[in-house]
């Protein structure tokens, strides 16, 4: 790791720029233009976000908020609990001395804001014994935190067991070089049977107590209930968002997708997020209203479905690319929610979530059911083409929201993907779907340089004639 | 019995196997240590653990499986989709981890490409990934769901005394591995790793009497020989990945070294390795199954696996320990990066390695490395 | 009075040294072929015709590197970690941690105070981070790979490679050459690439000081200056020889070691 790196607190280094960045969107353009010859990286992210104006206020805002949070958790006497992003951590935020920390978010912000990327961090990873092929979403944060240059970590808590080995290794290796507690929700390949209903439930008790045990935290029914309404609001919001998605020319703005779930990851259950959701909504509601696309251009050439991720290595390149060709972002597998009342949910019992704030008991049941239900945790655990799973999801989806393609963007560290990835593509392209395989790393850029996956898009769009 | 062992490890078509196809009995095959044997001889099917042997290229796995996943699943796949698997009756599949869980879609969709290359069965068996409370109670479940499958499909009923009779002559292969283990920690060795290992894996493969037969004249001809192949070589132990093929030992061993113990998905660990004969049965092969979390698939019991290999390799008093992983095998990967730092806290040098699967490891390199360690071993400042 | 010679045949090099008298004698080169018999023989060919010694004044000769086990005429074979390890700390005795870039390989080795090895790691079998990775760049780049080094000192404004492929890394050069940048730009981002990825593993195996480099890469100023400030620690140089021939001297020092130790105790077999 270079030695400059070592002189910052990563946590403090997000407060601090997101902290400083919310009060951009009070600047003029002319002021916006000087700023930006100053901020040539981080630009690449801030530019187009305070585009989306208003939402993009709160969202600088709430990430302000959640690394100010980070930052002084130990000053304000709170347990630091790493987590990952399918992990809901609005059971965080139902306890006051808890404060979460989500792997995947720093790395993918670093990989974003940073001139390197966070690719020292992921390196210092190899250095002190993680595989070098382990997945770069978590390798890029955690060398920070493993090294010593973010909050204390006081324990470790996910939801990837069975989902995503990778993940759940990587959190398991961390726990283990900090020596801190650890607890990873299990699940088995299938999702709707009655006993792997139980496994959830009983499994996510086990976490409660594993929380209470090691951080002395008292769940209030009061809180926890407040928490969920708030969630239940925000998913309405976000059902009310992809309703609209299916608009021809499509009214969301692609950059939504990246503040949607980067938001649902960190502040799931926040009023700020729902604050964020709700001008988001009335934006689009707006450009529907007056058949507006959610492009700057204002012109749609063509709607493309997201099979896995974006890609944020330097900036958010894929959006922009997306931008520049009058394409849509029609969404990824991370930007969906599965509760009951989704657009595309397919009423098969079990395969979603229904949020229950009758009892404690009902609650902590909803939570359970909530985190089997995440983007992950739904869609890729079973085989990709059992009912309910990748490939039905994907079907569904592109099919409701008039995609003309897919594109799958990971990275080479997923091996859950990346053993059925082909047969997916196959079948999407059996079904007239014409689909993309970038073999590029979303937070690491050094895998394939963006103008290598650039050119290659460029190609698969001009040969399939999709532009 | 060597060369018997020796067929049975190096090759698909054993003999004892070809028999017991021709007494018009099943074979099954599985892919993974935490499937229980024991339910398939209660049922008089012989369980085979499959193997990616003699996989030399993989333009067949490749059309299926994507470039950043590891090559054991790989070559299993291929050798599938060659048609070396076509005595099979059925296969039950787990997820061991996420790439071989994926075997499960590859082979059902290479299935749709290459006739007959799919097995008449398949079963998937969902393993928690951690051995205790509710997981226990899941496994347990499990267990029993296949033992269900088995019977429905192959038309029988494995009966309550059939499962203990297989649990007690399966015990009697573990009693006899144990010993096996015990005359490899002995100061004067008889036995190479590349010996004793192709036995171990030989019980992989081979019906379990016939198997237990020729082990136990294999343990009472070790006991009678005189030559100590450790004098004036270095004692290591290798731990990883799998690695069911026998290049690496026979490499590590050209290089003036034993191989004196692994742990390496096969064979037995401690004499706790056995499953208990009283109480219900099923619950006992759960237990025995999940017991230690002897893989970093069991995510967060890095503590109590690593104790028990530390207390092991004590035991076996080597000199080094080779940490090897396949590449893109994470959990191993990372697994051997603690095990390094612990073992180096224990004063015991480690290497570590990443290699291909089988055929396809680059041998040139990994001598060079496995050279350096014994040079290592051998320049004096090295602390046993 | 003893003469030992120590034959190192690379991927891609092959080295000879003959030591005399505990000293370098002489030294030779030569581009390895594909059978390394035929290159080792040949490399002591040129440098028995250099010194005008004969294969029998040689008391002693150990062979190393990948064709080793195939050398006919040498007394014995040692790895070529021990090797490098050994030349290095002969040529540097304060050194402790050697980092060798060769053609195709990278090792990071690290030694005791009596130049036991204590530890050692090496890369994966990907070329980045080795000989091989510079070579491709500087083809591309249209120059010779010493070029990349002393071009690299006049850069004020390295290129940042996205890419550590060798495969990627090239159409990121191609890019950039069409973008114009200046060849120095391009030069010195190539360096730190390369140092990027050897610093990784240096890292691995917690660097002690002092800390020397050895192989053919060590001769590009570029990548040496890079890897120093990635490290944040100074890195010795090897003066008294051609850093490419590290593991060639400690072939010889192993030959004249096992040479001494038959000189103590004529009945003493070799170890």
């Amino acid at each position: 790791m270079r030695p400059e790196l070592k002189e910052y607190n990563l946590d403090w280094l997000f407060a601090s720029t997101f902290n400083v960045s919310k009060h951009l969107c009070n600047a003029t353009p002319k002021e916006l233009k000087s700023m930006f010859k100053y901020i040539p990286y981080v630009r690449g992210l801030l530019e187009p976000l305070l585009a989306t104006g208003k939402p993009a206020m709160t969202f600088l805002d709430f990430f302000g908020d959640y690394y100010t949070e980070i930052t002084n958790a130990k000053k304000n006497g709170k347990k630091v609990v790493m987590t990952t992003f399918c992990f809901d951590p609005s059971i965080f935020y139902a306890v006051d001395n808890v404060v979460p920390v989500t792997l995947e978010i720093g790395t993918a912000l670093t990989s974003m804001l940073w001139k390197r990327g966070s690719t020292d961090f992921m390196d210092y990873c190899t250095e002190i014994g993680f595989s070098e092929t382990g997945c770069s979403s978590q390798r890029g944060a955690m060398g920070a935190y493993l090294a010593g240059l973010g909050a204390d970590i006081d324990l470790v808590a996910l939801n990837m067991g069975g989902v995503c080995d990778t993940n759940s290794n990587a959190y398991a290796f961390a726990a283990q070089y900090l020596n801190v507690p650890y607890y990873g929700l299990d699940y088995p390949a299938n999702l709707t049977s009655e006993d792997v209903q139980e496994y959830h439930h009983k499994d996510y008790r086990a976490l409660i107590r594993f929380l209470e045990e090691n951080t002395g935290c008292k769940f209030d029914i009061d809180r926890l209930r407040e928490v969920l309404e708030e969630k239940r609001k925000q998913d309405d919001l976000m059902n009310e968002l992809e309703e609209m998605q299916r608009l021809v020319p499509n009214p969301v703005p692609g950059i939504y997708h990246i503040m949607i779930y980067a938001g649902r990851f960190i502040f799931s259950g926040k009023k700020k997020y729902t604050r964020m959701l709700g001008e988001m909504v009335e934006i689009v509601r707006k450009n529907a209203e007056e058949g507006r696309s959610g492009l700057k251009k204002g012109i749609e050439k063509n709607r493309t479905f997201l099979l896995y991720i974006d890609n944020y290595a330097l900036g958010i390149s894929m959006v922009e690319w997306f931008e520049k060709k009058g394409i849509s972002h029609m969404g990824s597998i991370l930007s969906r929610t599965f509760t009951e009342t989704a657009p595309y949910t397919t009423g098969i019992p079990g395969t979603t979530y229904r949020i229950d704030t009758t009892t404690l008991d009902t609650m902590i049941d909803t939570m359970a059911d909530i985190n089997a239900r995440m983007p992950m945790t739904r869609t890729i655990r079973g085989p990709y083409d059992a009912p309910n799973m990748w490939l039905e999801d994907s079907i569904s989806l592109a099919k409701i929201y008039n995609a003309d393609c897919c594109i799958y963007n990971g990275t080479p560290g997923c091996r859950n993907t990346w053993s059925n990835i082909k047969l997916l593509t196959r079948d999407l392209e059996a079904l007239g779907f014409p689909t993309h395989i970038a073999y590029a790393d979303s937070f690491d850029s050094r895998v394939e340089a963006w103008e290598t996956t650039e050119t290659r898009l460029d190609e698969f769009y001009k040969i399939r004639g999709l532009l | 019995m060597k060369n018997v062992f020796q067929e049975a490890a190096t090759t698909l078509d054993i003999p004892s196997v070809q028999e017991w196809k021709k007494k018009d009995r099943k074979v099954v095959g599985y892919t993974c240590s935490f499937m229980p044997v024991e339910p398939f001889y209660a049922a008089g099917i012989l369980p085979l653990r499959l193997r990616g042997i003699n996989a030399t290229s993989m333009e067949i796995a490749d059309s299926y499986y994507g470039p950043f996943v590891c090559s054991f699943p790989k070559a299993l796949l291929q050798v599938a989709g060659t048609g070396k698997y076509g005595f099979l009756d059925g296969v039950v599949l787990s997820n061991g981890c996420d790439t071989l869980r994926r075997l499960d879609d590859c082979w059902r969709k290479m299935g749709q490409d290459i006739k007959g290359s799919l097995p008449p069965w398949f079963h998937y068996l969902d393993v928690p990934h951690k051995p205790d409370g509710h997981a226990f109670d899941w496994y347990v479940n499990q267990i029993k769901k296949m033992m269900a499958a088995i019977e429905k499909q192959f038309d029988v009923t494995i009966t309550q005394e059939k499962l203990y009779h297989a649990i007690k002559e399966q015990n009697r292969v573990r009693s006899l591995l144990w010993e096996l283990e015990k005359l490899r920690r002995k100061d004067e060795l008889k036995v190479t790793g590349s010996e004793a290992y192709t036995a171990i894996i030989a019980g992989t493969v081979m019906p379990r009497d016939i198997y237990a037969g020729h082990l136990s004249d294999l343990i009472e001809d070790i006991q009678n020989r005189t030559v100590d192949v450790a004098a004036n070589r270095k004692r290591l132990f290798l731990s990883g990945s799998v690695c069911d093929d026998f290049d690496l030992i026979h490499l590590i061993e050209q290089s003036n070294a034993i191989v004196a113990g692994e742990n390496l998905c096969f064979g037995v660990r401690n004499d706790e390795d056995i499953v208990s004969e009283t109480g219900d049965p099923v619950a006992a092969l759960a237990a025995k199954y999940l017991s230690g979390s002897v893989c970093p698939r069991m995510m967060g019991w890095y503590q109590a696996r690593s104790a028990r290999l530390m207390n092991r390799i004590k035991n076996i008093n080597v000199d080094g320990v080779i940490l090897q992983n396949i590449r893109f095998c994470d959990l191993h990967g990372s697994e051997n990066g603690l095990f390094e730092r612990d073992l180096e806290k224990n004063r015991l040098p480690s290497l570590r390695i990443e290699r291909e699967y089988g055929p396809l490891t680059e041998s040139g390199r990994l001598r060079m490395r496995v050279d350096a360690f014994i040079e290592q071993l051998s320049s004096g400042n090295q602390t046993r | 009075m003893s003469i030992v010679a120590g034959c190192d045949v690379g991927s891609l090099t092959t080295k000879a040294v003959i030591i005399k008298n505990k000293r370098v004698m002489d030294s030779a080169i030569i581009r390895s072929g594909p059978k390394p018999a035929e290159s080792a023989a040949k490399v002591m060919e040129k440098l028995f015709d250099q010194t005008g010694i004969s294969q029998k004044e040689i008391a002693c000769c150990v062979g190393t590197g990948y064709g080793r086990g195939k050398i006919p005429f040498i007394d014995h074979a040692v790895s070529e970690i021990s090797c490098h390890g050994k030349g290095a700390q002969w040529l540097v005795p304060t050194a402790r941690t050697i980092i060798d870039i060769g053609g195709q390989d990278c090792k990071v080795i690290k030694l005791d105070k009596q130049g036991n090895l204590l530890k050692f790691v090496t890369n994966d079998k990907c070329a980045s981070g080795t000989g091989r990775f510079l070579d491709v760049m500087a083809k591309v780049m249209n120059m010779e790979v010493s070029d990349l080094g002393r071009l690299s000192a006049k850069s004020s404004a390295p290129v940042i490679f996205a890419s550590v492929c060798t495969v990627w890394a090239q159409a990121d050069v191609i890019k950039h050459i069409n973008s114009r940048r200046p060849a120095e730009d391009i030069c010195a981002g190539i360096n730190t690439a390369m140092a990027n990825r050897v610093s990784m593993l240096a890292n691995t195996l917690k660097i002690e000081n002092d800390l020397c480099i050895t192989g053919g890469v060590a001769k590009n100023d570029g990548v040496v200056k890079a890897l120093a400030k990635i490290l944040g620690c100074r890195i010795k140089r090897i003066k008294r020889t051609d850093p490419q021939l590290t593991g060639a001297v400690g072939a010889a020092l192993f030959a004249q070691e096992r040479q001494q130790a038959l000189f103590n105790n004529p009945n003493r077999r070799y170890l």
